[in-house]
């Protein structure tokens, strides 16, 4: 089969995506196996936790500049760099479901602007189907009333496109500020409350925090908007094994502080 | 701009789009040592390693840099920011 960068747009081409309802793993084998299911480029949406709670920044941050890290092995916050680009994000145990995305390149479109875009507006669809008030603003991130719900990040490897991205259920400002290195000077009180202001969750919009409910609503953006059909799967052996050996790089001292 | 042992450092929020750092030596005029750091993407990644590569050893002058960059940038794809913010962030290191 030949496959054009139109097929999604195609109304009667229904796309077989694999499901993997994960759970929580730790950082650095979330994102190993992330990397695993992007080398094997089998269509998949994963969803996923971690445990410990844990930050991880973007490919071209420095884990020096962008985090406490003091203050993480206090608080037993795991510290990982992606292999996407973006910001560094506080990922805690109990208050965001992570995805994943990936499928072959020739599934989406050429410009990595426009597969932001279609990707974050079935993420922004499936949160209208939960009745918040959804869309997808600027490069990559989901507002709801105008505020950040999720942000997410993409890279294009192995002939593959994985994005991956978070929705906020909670928000604990205060402990994510202690843990990210935000600004300069001292955190105050008032710029706690400034980003309060512009960061938003799930339980904050008075969403239902059902995350059964919450994944099915996504999948429903997806199903509609991209014309995508999910079948429940599993992580493969084979993507077990690449993941194992990926663990280790991503475990590394050599990876985390590479900038 | 702000140096700490001989290395200069500059910032540059982009407007609308994300932010970059430049960490920079530099001796007798030219660029020693130069990474590049913040929350924007770059397709494929792994080339600004060699971008960083390339600049060394370049005179450290807006009419040096701006046609490697611009060079650099037809085979990459950047979001967030563009080859004109990095010539810009080189260049903020060293003006104040």
């Amino acid at each position: 089969m030949t496959r054009t960068t139109e097929i999604y747009f195609h109304p009667f081409i229904l796309m077989e995506f694999r499901l993997i309802n994960d759970g929580w793993r730790d950082a650095y084998e979330n994102m190993a196996i992330d990397e695993a299911i992007l080398i094997g480029g089998t269509p998949t949406l994963r969803f996923y936790k971690w445990r410990p709670s844990a930050i991880s920044i973007g490919y071209f941050q420095s884990m020096e500049e962008e985090v406490n890290l003091k203050e993480c092995e206090k608080q037993n916050i795991d510290v990982v760099r992606r292999i996407t680009g973006g910001g560094a994000v506080y990922h805690d145990s109990n208050g965001e479901i992570t995805y994943s995305f990936v499928c072959p390149q020739e599934m989406l479109p050429k410009k990595i602007m426009d597969i932001y875009s279609l990707i974050c507006s079935s993420l922004a669809l499936g949160l209208r189907y939960l009745g918040l008030n959804a869309e997808h603003r600027g490069i990559n991130d989901i507002v709801v009333n105008g505020k950040k719900i999720s942000g997410s990040a993409m890279t294009r490897k192995y002939g593959n496109i994985l994005q991956h991205g978070t929705l906020l259920l909670r928000v604990d400002v205060k402990k994510m500020f202690s843990l990210l290195k935000v600004g300069k000077e001292k955190i105050s009180d008032k710029e706690i409350k400034n980003v309060e202001e512009r960061v938003t969750s799930v339980e904050k919009e008075g969403g239902v925090l059902d995350e059964e409910e919450i994944k099915r609503a996504l999948m429903g953006g997806f199903e509609e908007k991209m014309h995508l059909r999910f079948y429940e799967g599993e992580i493969t052996q084979e993507e077990i094994s690449e993941a194992k050996k990926l663990r280790e790089k991503y475990e590394s001292r050599e990876w985390n502080f590479k900038r | 701009m702000k140096a700490e042992n001989g290395i200069l450092r500059g910032e540059l929020k982009v407007r609308g789009g994300k932010l970059i750092k430049c960490r920079m030596k530099v001796k007798n005029g030219r660029i020693e040592e130069i990474k590049f750091s913040g929350d924007f993407f770059m397709y494929p990644e792994e080339k600004l390693e060699e971008l960083e590569e390339m600049l060394i050893n370049i005179e450290l002058k807006k009419e040096k840099i701006l046609p490697i960059i611009h060079h650099f940038s037809e085979n990459v794809e950047m979001v967030g920011a563009d080859a004109d913010d990095i010539v810009k962030v080189i260049m903020k290191t060293i003006t104040n």
